[in-house]
């Protein structure tokens, strides 16, 4: 087999392994989303509150801001589980680095986003008598919210491209289908091509759906999705003030 | 009748048919017209000697709505409120004027404890809040204090900035509240909601969310959002400063109907000739202190030179 015979072919042979290996990705991956989206907001507000927990915030933030992905997930596949006497599975392991890592990210995201909502919206509930947590999440946490979206969905496209270190531990994501494909097929430029584009395609449909999701939370609604939410929300204020009028 | 009706809309576009609305419910107006006429109350402070030496008041000695006893407010190593006495009384429209820093937002936000007074006490509607007077009766301790959201509850408040939730339609800012401290179920809040906005005359702007709507239309939504929380007592902190000159009438319009229907309020502003036409009691103050109170005679012969100053610079 010369070296400049590239079978492309391959890629269609393997889809159903490489399709896998995207699944079990977007598994851990979504799976860590979650996590870390609510770790971090409660990060967030523990480091917007009192001293000392929002020094101790800080320091978690600080500590897993800086740790690469592949050093954390080694960490705690043969670290930690020894120390706890636990046996991660590599998919928990590979869940609990992303979340750990990215709840991190994640604080620093909301809170900036919940200094981004005006002090003056939280007078206004206070004035109005409403109650503290009534005001967090009916005023401030879904302005927030709208203000952090874009930037949780590129924490997303980074969580994704993170579990490709995950094959050291042998999880089989994207990088090692490719691996094995490749130890039986010798055709790394092929299959290493068709790894990036899959990222790269990946990373394109999560910002996609990222941006009609922001589209959705816009005020007034703009898109399809937005005017198929409240659409109906705003059609029982018409009637309401046809009613009335 | 007392009703609202705002200039013609300035939204380009669709047109709006002019709303009528009653400003006040039933109940309220009862109570208004059971209260001593603001003629009256206006023509008693000639005469009639104040309650207590000090104290910013229209002499009326029936028990006041709000009642400031030696407010002291301080940031940090600065004092910018140097004891504040001041009596609102029901259906009297209080104006505070002054420059720029001299405490009047200070003022109004202790009422509504947006900020803690260091010293002195706040009192609405018989829930009284503050640390109390030095010297006072058991002093040292804090005084009797009431719930700050107790007391919140009773007064209203409208902002410069409006301040209105713009994730909400103005149907929405209104009907929140309602649910979240009324408790009213949401189509009961819905539905006063939507009486409120017919009052200010933005009922046909229900479904607008805040972006989509002008400044002064924006501020009456705020009017509403407040009003229709029945409060005791309505605060105004420059209402229209922020407003575009062609803007400010609308929401004087809607101001003036609601002192007219015998709310309560508090108003700080700059806009001379509405407080003249609305001002039971004029408050100037300057540095942290009132420095000179009265009747709509104030605007026209003030005594104090620092009031003097002012007027010279406004007019
Ligand atoms: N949150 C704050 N922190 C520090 N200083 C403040 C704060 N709010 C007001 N001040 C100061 O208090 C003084 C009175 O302010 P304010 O009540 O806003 O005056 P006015 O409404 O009459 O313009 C000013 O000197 C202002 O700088
Ligand atoms: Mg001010």
């Amino acid at each position: 087999m010369g070296i400049t015979s590239y079978d492309w072919g391959l890629i269609w042979d393997y889809r159903s392994e490489l399709l896998h290996g995207l699944l079990t990705a977007l598994e851990v991956s979504v799976v860590a989303l979650v996590i870390s989206v609510v770790a971090g907001l409660g990060l967030a507000m523990v480091r917007l509150g009192k001293a000392p927990f929002t020094w101790i915030a800080a320091i978690y933030i600080n500590v897993f801001r800086g740790m690469p992905a592949l050093v954390t997930v080694i960490w705690i596949y043969f670290g930690v589980s020894l120390v706890l006497g636990i046996n991660f599975t590599v998919f928990q392991a590979g869940v609990i680095a992303l979340s750990l890592l990215y709840s991190a990210f994640m604080a620093e995201i909301f809170r900036s986003a919940l200094q981004a909502v005006p002090h003056g919206h939280r007078e206004a509930g206070q004035a109005l008598g409403m109650r503290d947590t009534r005001i967090f999440f009916s005023v401030v946490a879904p302005q927030a919210f709208k203000i952090a979206l874009p930037n949780v969905g590129s924490m997303f496209i980074g969580m994704i491209k993170d579990t490709s270190t995950f094959t050291v531990i042998g999880l089989l994501e994207v990088v090692r289908v490719v691996q094995n494909v490749n130890a039986q097929t010798f055709q790394p430029f092929v299959l290493y091509t068709a790894a990036a584009a899959i990222y790269v395609l990946v990373a394109f449909a999560v910002d996609l759906l990222f941006r009609v999701g922001e589209g959705a939370f816009s005020t007034p609604p703009k898109g399809v999705v937005s005017k198929m939410l409240r659409g109906r929300k705003q059609r029982r204020i018409e009637a309401l003030v046809a009613e009335l009028a | 009748m007392n009703t609202v009706n705002p200039a013609a809309d300035p939204t380009p576009g669709a047109p709006v048919p002019a709303e009528k609305g009653v400003l006040i419910g039933d109940e309220e107006r009862a109570e208004a017209a059971a209260a001593p006429a603001p003629a009256g109350r206006r023509a008693r402070r000639d005469g009639a000697p104040a309650a207590q030496p000090g104290v910013a008041t229209t002499g009326d000695t029936s028990q006041p709505v709000v009642r400031i006893r030696g407010l002291r407010k301080s940031f940090g190593d600065l004092e910018v409120l140097h004891g504040i006495d001041l009596d609102v009384h029901a259906g009297e429209h209080v104006v505070l004027f002054g420059p720029s820093g001299s405490g009047k937002s200070t003022v109004l936000r202790s009422i509504n404890l947006l900020e803690e007074p260091n010293s002195g006490s706040v009192c609405v509607d018989g829930v009284e809040y503050g640390p109390g007077l030095p010297g006072e009766k058991g002093s040292g301790k804090p005084a009797k204090r009431g719930k700050p959201i107790e007391l919140r509850r009773k007064v209203g408040m409208v902002f410069q900035q409006f301040n209105l939730f713009p994730h909400l339609t103005a149907l929405e800012n209104v009907a929140l509240p309602l649910r979240s401290v009324k408790g009213m179920k949401a189509d009961d809040a819905n539905r006063k909601a939507a009486e409120s906005l017919r009052q200010v005359g933005l009922l046909q702007r229900a479904a607008h969310y805040p972006g989509q709507l002008s400044g002064g239309q924006q501020q009456r939504v705020a009017i509403a959002r407040a009003l229709s929380q029945d409060p005791k007592v309505m605060l105004f902190d420059e209402p229209t400063s922020a407003l575009d000159p062609e803007l400010v009438g609308e929401v004087l319009r809607v101001m003036h109907e609601l002192a007219e229907a015998g709310m309560t309020m508090v108003v700080v502003t700059h806009e001379l000739g509405f407080a003249r036409e609305i001002g039971d009691l004029n408050v100037f103050m300057d540095a942290g202190v009132v420095v000179e109170t009265g009747s709509s005679e104030l605007f026209d012969h003030p005594t104090d030179p620092r009031c003097q100053d002012f007027m010279r610079a406004v007019r």
